[in-house]
């Protein structure tokens, strides 16, 4: 494939490649010595996943469309609540259902609210937009916490199976699993191991199948439109396109990206709460894909590893003691001068989108793709 | 009847604080042009403020209305504060940025953040209270009307309508007002008219976040405080301005009025069937923004100014 080719790609993206390159063999290292346990890794490695997915849903809605979402925690919490009422044991309207199955439930829910929210607000101006959609994710929130015969509120939901529970192979490494080599033990992998390796295992092909997804329709005459819509509206409007058919298709499909990500959430850590649906949430995506380069789903990945650094970062620096402020509040001070800087400094993010936007044909001199 | 009457006078006093918040948020819409994230944490901001003062002032002199003169002595402290951190922060952050609306709002929103992350820092999440006893409803009105008021009631609806009467002379009787009406109205026509629009877009910095900064205050002493108690009240404040149509000072006023009453008066939805609790009031307010924006998107106030 020619986009390949490491010569096209810029010094920044060497570099961005360097770093996360250096950051990864850090954490191997600290994995080696013993300082960082390997089932948090793994964990991390979900967790960055999932915010993964959240920057490419909403880059499909705000990069490609240009629609300011504001109701991200909405959608994601939607997926996650979807699947947890269906599977978990502590449900108080059902449980028990396959998560294969209840993932659907969860999708299904972020549809039915994309057209909810999408109908009446993609027709307003942009900033309306933004006010809109975030007052309607408080109206969730708020239904979701008060509403406890039905969700449990502000309890939240526990005893959420792991995805693979009922399946006839990875359901059962419930053991200690250990490979024998000559009669002795030369690898032993924990429960909490292996259930976390399946877990990223999932959420790297989840992943891996939207940025192909979105990639593809993003090249294609879809993708076009969206972007005319994007950068003069009125435009697409007089070429005969139907722009709000084409936004509102747009902010589906990133709407189930987004809940695509709340259900993987769920079966991850077990435990969803009405603290998830909170706007915060949703600003850590507005953070990452900003941050990544509206656009650009490449750099909505490493905005959502970002993000998790953020996050888990604060939490190991202020348990050193050696900071005087504690996690929550340095959290948000990052996050907000993040913002501040990005905007003033690099407005256009640290991966903008570039061959993106170009038919990979027309780069490699008439090779096929 | 007395139920609603106690929801009403419930109303008055949510709406005094809505519409201080409100002003300023419409002030910055109209001059600015964006939507600012950052106002409810100004408002916080303000009840910290004056939080602090309060530990200084508090024991200085008699009560007007149940409150202490050292009251309304960190009321102003708490103003002022807010609006030095607003201009500060338009100088130093708003306006550098070469960008459109919504990277302003975006930046706003990381502004919100910090703010509170320095509040956060300092003053910890626990619910605080100015330290200030809280007297019984006032007898009279209990008896004749079985309305329960309190004085503190009062004092929160006595003193922004003195604010709000406050600005509406500042717009309409001062030179200053006539140019921040007209600033506020077509800023390039204003700077060719020969008003120096930077000075004027300050002062509305400096009026906008000193009445958010007293809405701020005021709801931390009709609830408490605590550093998210502006970023909560901040899309019911929205709210009241888009209600009232944006960039408009009287609209949002009005906006204000009618936002606060429907936000007290929700439980009366369930006295006529609906299953709608308390809870639900905020979500009464967005549900009531977004028909707003789709029937009437410049407001009930138009552009009015």
């Amino acid at each position: 494939m020619s986009t390949l080719d490491i010569g096209a790609y810029s010094p920044r993206e060497k570099g961005v490649v360097g770093l996360l390159g250096a950051l990864g063999a850090l954490l191997l290292i600290a994995v080696v010595t013993g300082f960082l346990a390997p089932a948090y890794l793994l964990y991390l490695v979900g967790l960055s996943a999932m915010y993964m997915l959240l920057s490419m849903g909403l880059n499909v809605q705000w990069g490609y469309g240009g629609m300011i979402n504001f109701s991200v925690a909405a959608f994601f919490g939607l997926g996650a609540y979807g699947t947890a009422l269906l599977t978990a044991s502590g449900s108080p309207i059902s449980g028990g259902v396959s998560p294969v199955i209840a993932l659907f439930g969860g999708l299904a829910l972020a549809a039915v609210l994309a057209v909810i929210i999408g109908y009446p607000t993609l027709k307003l101006r942009d900033d309306y937009l933004a006010i809109a959609s975030l007052g309607l994710a408080e109206v969730v929130r708020i239904f979701i916490l008060n509403e406890s015969q039905w969700t449990a509120g502000s309890a939240g939901l526990t005893g959420i199976p792991l995805f693979f529970s009922d399946w006839p192979v990875l359901g059962d490494l419930t053991y200690p699993y250990v490979f024998y080599a000559g009669g002795t033990p030369v690898f032993n992998m924990s429960q909490s191991v292996i259930t976390s390796f399946l877990n990223v295992v999932l959420v790297t092909v989840i992943v891996a199948a939207v940025y192909l997804f979105l990639r593809r329709i993003h090249q294609s005459p879809w993708g076009r439109v969206l972007r005319t819509i994007r950068t003069d509206e009125d435009l697409a409007e007089t070429l005969g396109k139907n722009t709000f058919a084409f936004k509102m298709q747009a902010f589906v499909i990133g709407s189930l990206i987004m809940a695509l990500a709340g259900v993987f959430y769920s079966h991850l850590v077990l435990f969803v709460s009405p603290q998830d649906l909170q706007p915060i949430t949703t600003f850590y995506v507005w953070v990452a894909v900003i941050l990544g380069g509206t656009g650009s789903d490449r750099g909505a990945m490493l905005g959502g590893f970002t993000i998790v650094a953020i996050q888990q970062g604060t939490r190991f620096l202020t348990d050193t003691g050696a900071l005087p402020i504690g996690a929550a509040p340095l959290r948000l001070m990052l996050v907000g001068l993040l913002i501040i800087f990005i905007v003033r400094l690099r407005p256009e993010g640290i991966l903008p989108p570039e061959r993106e936007l170009i038919w990979p044909d027309s780069l490699g001199g008439g090779r096929d793709e | 009847m007395a139920q609603i009457l106690q929801y009403l006078a419930n109303g008055l006093v949510f709406s005094s604080i809505i519409i201080l918040g409100s002003i300023g948020l419409s002030l910055v819409y109209s001059i600015a042009d964006f939507a600012n994230f950052a106002h409810g944490d100004t408002m916080t901001l303000g009840a910290y403020g004056a939080f602090v003062a309060f530990g200084v002032f508090g024991g200085l002199g008699g009560t007007v209305l149940g409150l202490p003169i050292g009251f309304f002595l960190s009321l102003a402290v708490g103003m002022a504060l807010a609006a030095v951190v607003a201009v500060l922060t338009h100088i130093l952050v708003y306006k550098p940025l070469d960008t459109d609306s919504i990277g302003l709002l975006i930046t706003s929103i990381g502004v919100a953040f910090v703010y509170r992350a320095v509040l956060q820092a300092t003053f910890g999440t626990d619910f605080l209270q100015y330290d200030i006893s809280r007297s019984g409803p006032i007898p009279v009105l209990l008896d004749t009307l079985d309305v329960a008021v309190t004085q503190r009631d009062v004092a929160i609806i006595v003193s922004a309508a003195v604010l709000v009467i406050g600005l509406h002379l500042l717009l309409q009787r001062t030179t200053l007002g006539r140019k921040m009406r007209a600033t506020a109205d077509n800023p390039d026509l204003a700077r060719v008219s020969g008003i120096r629009t930077d000075r004027v877009i300050l002062v509305m910095w400096v009026v906008g976040s000193a009445l958010a900064a007293a809405g701020g205050v005021f709801l931390a002493l009709y609830s408490q405080l605590d550093p998210r108690i502006g970023f909560n009240i901040l899309l019911v404040v929205f709210a009241a301005v888009i209600l009232g149509g944006i960039g408009s000072v009287y609209g949002a006023m009005l906006g204000g009025l009618l936002i606060g009453m429907l936000h007290e008066l929700t439980p009366l939805l369930g006295d006529v069937g609906l299953p709608v609790s308390n809870a639900y009031a905020p979500a009464v307010a967005f549900v009531i923004m977004v028909a707003v924006l789709l029937v009437r998107p410049r407001g009930i106030a138009g552009d009015m100014t």
